[in-house]
């Protein structure tokens, strides 16, 4: 495994699972301000929040943080305004449901899926989080798994086992 | 010799039962949540970097067929009568049929919760908890056809349309590539409507539960649909032979999918095989 200039892992000669090379690292760097703002509302309540947003206004980072309860389930999110250069005009998103982290991934389009419902794209991190409690059974909760796995980042899922 | 995949519908009751114990030996071995997490961690998609080999990606159909085949290993070292089995959702297409009846995979999720409480994957039974999961649900679920907002199955136009794709995948090699075979079988499009999500995608979709998240290999049809994925593979295959695994070299330095998808000749991760290599089963096994 070799890694490239941006931490992005790569095929080498020898064969290997594409994986992050230090995981932790990468996450302290990506979460630590988005925890921050989960944690302190009044640092989070700074930030525009529309619970509403229309997707022809939004840019390339899909609109602007939200803070709702949506059939009965509260969903947060922020734009996580770091992880390299690319971030300041495409954040990644810290989303929770309930207060635990729901992973979501961009797809090429610009669209984003999360974890729950991974077989088809919303134009923006509020929908993917809505449609994301749809799937959501009654009392069923997002694991938990202590590493706040919630944001976008690079690579694949990890940190999700029981 | 060649061994046989047969279509689930035409299974006896001993290959339904050998196929169900095989799948609830390895669960009780630890053997399958393996297979459930590996899934999950392989799932990288196209708008972050990182190499794709799963989804998004023009490896999508080897890597399921290397995964199917280390399952299918698996189940046989159990019992070597044992072969996965395929669901051709173009036919088989009623909820109170294969697969889901209570000797295979058990029917619909109830309506409360959309735990499957019949047959052999009910949490009721004690031999299939959920171990590896995006949520905290130990039991499996399901919603076929989705019920608050009803889905149909893809049909067979769809896989024929697939088919007649000529070239095996295009640039820029994602889950935008509007042509080729790969995506047009895998399934993202564009937009809001039901087009946004076709064929395989739509499959995941229609079962709902599990297998609409992550985690999907917890639903053990997930195996059966990928047969018949595979299968489709090989018909794609033998109607146009003269066309490859694509692409051929790796993009460049240049391209936005520099190092982020595998090339024929390359190693996909996680095993120490190409696509060239798992182009031509034919000597491991066979469809029926």
């Amino acid at each position: 495994m070799t890694t490239s200039v941006d931490g992005v892992p790569v095929p080498a000669a020898t064969a290997g699972p594409a994986r992050p090379r230090s995981r932790r690292e990468l996450l302290r760097v990506l979460l630590a301000p988005a925890a921050a703002l989960v944690l302190t509302p009044v640092v989070a309540a700074s930030w525009p929040t529309d619970p509403h947003p229309d997707p022809t206004l939004a840019g390339p980072g899909s609109g602007f943080a939200f803070d709702e309860v949506y059939r009965g389930r509260r969903i947060q999110g922020v734009p996580t305004r770091t992880g390299g250069r690319a971030a300041a005009v495409d954040p990644r998103w810290q989303v929770t449901v309930d207060g635990r982290p729901l992973h979501l991934m961009r797809r090429a389009d610009g669209t984003w899926l999360s974890m729950v419902d991974h077989y088809r794209s919303y134009p923006t991190p509020l929908e993917a989080a809505r449609a994301a409690v749809d799937e959501l059974g009654p009392g069923e909760q997002l694991r938990d798994t202590g590493e706040g796995d919630g944001g976008t980042e690079q690579g694949g899922h990890h940190g999700l086992h029981a | 010799m060649a061994y046989t995949r047969k279509d689930v519908t035409t299974l006896t009751a001993s290959e339904r039962r050998r196929f169900v114990n095989a799948l609830l030996e390895i669960k009780r071995r630890g053997e399958y949540d393996e297979f459930v997490r590996s899934h999950i961690d392989y799932y990288v998609s196209d708008g972050e970097g990182g190499l794709r080999t799963a989804h998004m990606a023009p490896s999508f159909l080897p890597w399921h067929r290397r995964f199917l085949l280390d399952l299918e290993n698996a189940l046989r070292r159990v019992d070597s009568s044992v072969t996965v089995p395929y669901w051709d959702w173009t036919r088989a297409r009623s909820v109170g049929a294969a697969p889901w009846t209570k000797d295979l995979l058990g029917g619909n999720g109830r309506k409360s919760d959309r735990q499957v409480t019949t047959g052999p994957f009910a949490y009721s039974t004690g031999n299939w908890t959920l171990k590896e999961n995006i949520t905290d649900s130990r039991f499996l679920t399901r919603d076929l056809g989705r019920a608050a907002n009803p889905i149909e199955l893809p049909t067979k136009a769809d896989v024929d349309g697939a088919l007649s794709e000529p070239v095996y995948d295009v640039s820029p090699w994602d889950s935008t590539s509007n042509r080729g075979f790969r995506n047009r079988l895998e399934g993202w499009g564009t937009g809001r409507g039901s087009a946004a999500w076709r064929t395989h995608n739509r499959v995941h979709r229609w079962v709902g539960g599990e297998m609409l998240g992550g985690a999907s290999v917890n639903d053990p049809v997930f195996w059966m649909h990928h047969a018949f994925i595979d299968l489709v593979w090989t018909r794609w295959q033998q109607r146009h032979r003269e066309h490859r695994y694509l692409p051929a070299e790796p993009p460049g330095p240049g391209s936005r999918q520099y190092r982020r998808v595998v090339a024929r000749h390359e190693k996909l991760p996680p095993w120490n095989v190409t696509p060239d290599q798992l182009e031509d089963v034919g000597r491991i096994y066979r469809y029926a």
